[in-house]
């Protein structure tokens, strides 16, 4: 009876591998404890009495599901501005790669690359703006207290800022690599290659991680909505 | 003690739970004895209701958690305050006597008197 409750309750915490089993070993630990102090010689009667103290599962699930979104969603606002720094990072590196390698500045299709440019310029800094502002939001939602339930419209209004971060920064990364391949096409060492190709690498990883991180989050949300 | 078992002691959850770790370490199971054992019985929290303050309180950083094996052979998952967590006790606990004394000026005075 009571390891079927356990589960039953860790189940709706799915969406977490290991925040369901966690809570399962930490609810089954409470409540055999609970029916060896039952005063009847009834196995069975003691933990019926168990679980009916233990309260309502979906509301216990929904709280816990609640608090652990909560935590992603600040990790997740961490995470994503790391994410652009890095891909700041890797930009910076190619763009001083040029000046010391002396690379010259794109003459043919120049219109072509000043105007990829101002893109790339105003989605890196939207990228920034958006996960900047998502970031000040997360930090300060605390996790539902005391019974509430998972506010929604924060969680919506947060993954909608990760994911304007996200696509701001899909497009930057775009931009970047037609600018690359741009100089690229026009290079005539090969050896000279090695730098843009891999801060590109880097750029695109960043991106599909943050899309990854998002989507796991946006998954989260509509589960743990779930969970009650 | 019936009107105390429900919004009112969740309003109050979180202190409620500081308070039962605050004589050292312990598991969920035993939060919620020291709960009716403080509170002489008063307090009839639906138990499963302590976790997800647990871990909320764990997630602000004022408690900690250990997983360790129980004489029993099971896993326990044994909570503690956090410095953070005896500092937000103690503040909680200085603001929750202001407010006693004020509720019991208010409640001590007659109809009467105040009216004068």
């Amino acid at each position: 009876m009571i390891p079927e409750f356990a589960e039953a309750l860790a189940g709706r915490l799915g969406f977490d591998r290991s925040l369901s089993r966690a809570v399962r070993q930490e609810v089954e630990d409470h409540l055999w404890e609970a029916a060896a102090a039952e005063l009847t010689d009834d196995p069975l009667e003691a933990q019926r009495r168990a679980i009916a103290k233990f309260g309502d599962p979906r509301a216990i699930a929904r709280e816990i599901a609640a608090v652990a979104l909560a935590r992603s969603a600040r990790r997740l606002g961490v995470a994503a501005m790391l994410v652009i720094a890095i891909v700041f990072i890797a930009m910076k590196a190619r763009l001083t790669w040029y000046a010391m390698a002396h690379w010259p500045p794109l003459d043919r299709m120049a219109w072509l690359g000043a105007w990829v440019a101002s893109i790339d310029r105003y989605a890196f800094w939207s990228a920034v703006c958006a996960s900047v502002v998502g970031w000040l939001y997360v930090s300060r939602q605390r996790a539902p207290a005391n019974g509430c339930v998972v506010d929604g419209r924060r969680v919506r209004r947060f993954l909608i800022l990760c994911w304007g971060a996200t696509s701001a920064l899909i497009a930057s990364v775009l931009s970047d690599g037609v600018l690359t391949s741009l100089r690229l096409a026009f290079a005539a060492d090969l050896a000279d290659w090695s730098i843009p190709i891999v801060s590109m690498v880097i750029e695109i990883g960043c991106a599909i991680a943050l899309v990854v991180c998002v989507r796991g989050i946006a998954r989260r949300a509509t589960y743990g909505a779930q969970a009650g | 003690m019936r009107g105390m078992e429900g919004e009112m002691l969740k309003g109050h959850l979180d202190l409620i739970v500081l308070a039962a770790l605050s004589p050292g370490p312990a598991h969920g199971y035993a939060v919620i004895e020291e709960i009716r054992r403080r509170s002489a019985n008063r307090f009839n929290l639906a138990e499963g209701t302590v976790y997800p303050a647990l871990h909320r309180l764990e997630e602000s950083g004022l408690l900690s958690s250990r997983w360790l094996v129980a004489d029993n052979g099971r896993r326990r998952r044994v909570y503690a305050l956090t410095r953070r967590g005896m500092r937000s006790l103690a503040q909680q606990r200085a603001v929750w006597d202001e407010f006693a004394i004020a509720i019991g000026g208010l409640l001590g005075a007659s109809p009467r008197a105040s009216a004068t």
